[in-house]
């Protein structure tokens, strides 16, 4: 069981939330990293569009309504390359 | 010189249709093939591989590609690929080509990979049948990427892998994952050629570069580690390849 509500998160919680956000078919994120905080959960990491990192908080918050959650997630820059590599 | 352009893990659906677009309309300025190392989609259907083809097909350069293992997940590989080379993207696994540019003929080899882990921390063939299919996916399809390596005449080799050959490119990721996110025997398959780079995708929290055992450059050009459209490597034509 994990306790929610009474205090900060158990590892249980990390490990189901790391798990939804790989397995659950709308999110789908390998990507996304979970660490618990002071102060609650903080999810970081990037995804491919503003849609995704929104449905990723939609997720969690609708399953777990007691944990307090943080979003650090950012969208991957998709602009042309400045430089080369040069391999000779 | 061969100009070549690299990104993987793009994983396309709707919402990211046309997010890449302005960055490839330049694409055919700055390099004479694309290749993808891999999760071009998010759950692999038919639908998102449809995106894919509009996002990168019709470049103006051949584009290669590699499927990931988020292509793999909703088992619709076979229409994945249909869907891809419909709209003229290689696909190889276990296979490879060769393209001739100006600056010589390039040989891109490529496979998927599975994981394993790296020498000496690695899932071993023993035990129980799970674990034996495990790794010996891990085998084959290594055992695979060296035989398209090797049967290659060109004068650049480039091995396009989803899942890494060396550990060097998956720093930042945690150690505890490494063995699914790549294995050592990609690298000896690397090394059993004169392969010139190595691009690879899979691991978002990992690091650009990396070296074989053998001295093969290797490169994580996964859309999150690259932070930018792709990766453009200028590569060198001093060493003739010749298989034969």
């Amino acid at each position: 069981m994990t306790e929610q509500g009474t205090g900060p998160p158990d590892e249980y919680v990390e490990a189901e939330i790391h798990r939804m956000l790989v397995e659950d078919p709308d999110v789908a994120e390998q990507g996304i990293t979970v660490a618990h905080r002071e102060r609650g959960l903080v999810l970081s990491g990037e995804v491919e569009s503003p849609h995704r990192r929104e449905e990723i908080l939609r997720r969690v918050s609708e399953r777990f309504p007691d944990v307090p959650v943080t979003s650090d997630i950012g969208v991957i820059r998709t602009q042309a390359p400045s430089q080369v590599e040069e391999l000779p | 010189m061969i100009r070549i352009a690299a990104v993987g893990d793009v994983h396309l659906d709707e919402d990211v249709v046309g997010r890449f677009r302005p960055a490839l309309e330049e694409l055919p300025d700055c390099a004479d093939v694309l290749l993808l190392a891999g999760d071009l989609t998010r759950h692999g259907t038919e639908a998102e591989a449809r995106c894919v083809a509009r996002e990168f097909g019709d470049l103006g350069v051949p584009v290669i590609t590699v499927l990931g293992n988020h292509d793999h997940q909703c088992d619709q590989v076979p229409q994945v690929v249909k869907v891809l080379q419909d709209a003229g993207i290689t696909v190889l696994e276990g296979t490879g080509t060769v393209l001739e540019f100006p600056g010589g003929r390039l040989g891109v080899a490529g496979v998927k990979g599975f994981g394993g882990g790296f020498a000496g921390r690695c899932a071993s063939d023993f035990g129980e049948p799970e674990m034996k299919a495990f790794v010996r996916t891990t085998t084959e399809s290594a055992d695979a990427l060296g035989r398209a390596l090797r049967g290659l005449d060109c004068d650049l080799l480039v091995a396009l892998t989803h899942y890494s050959p060396v550990p060097e490119t998956l720093a930042g990721e945690p150690l505890e994952i490494y063995p699914f996110l790549g294995c050592y025997q990609l690298g000896q398959a690397i090394d059993s050629a004169p392969t010139a780079l190595a691009l690879h995708g899979h691991a978002h929290h990992g690091t650009e570069r990396g070296t074989t055992p053998g001295g093969v450059r290797v490169r994580n050009v996964a859309h999150p580690v690259i932070k930018q459209a792709y990766s453009v490597f200028h590569l060198g034509d001093r060493e003739h390849v010749d298989s034969a």
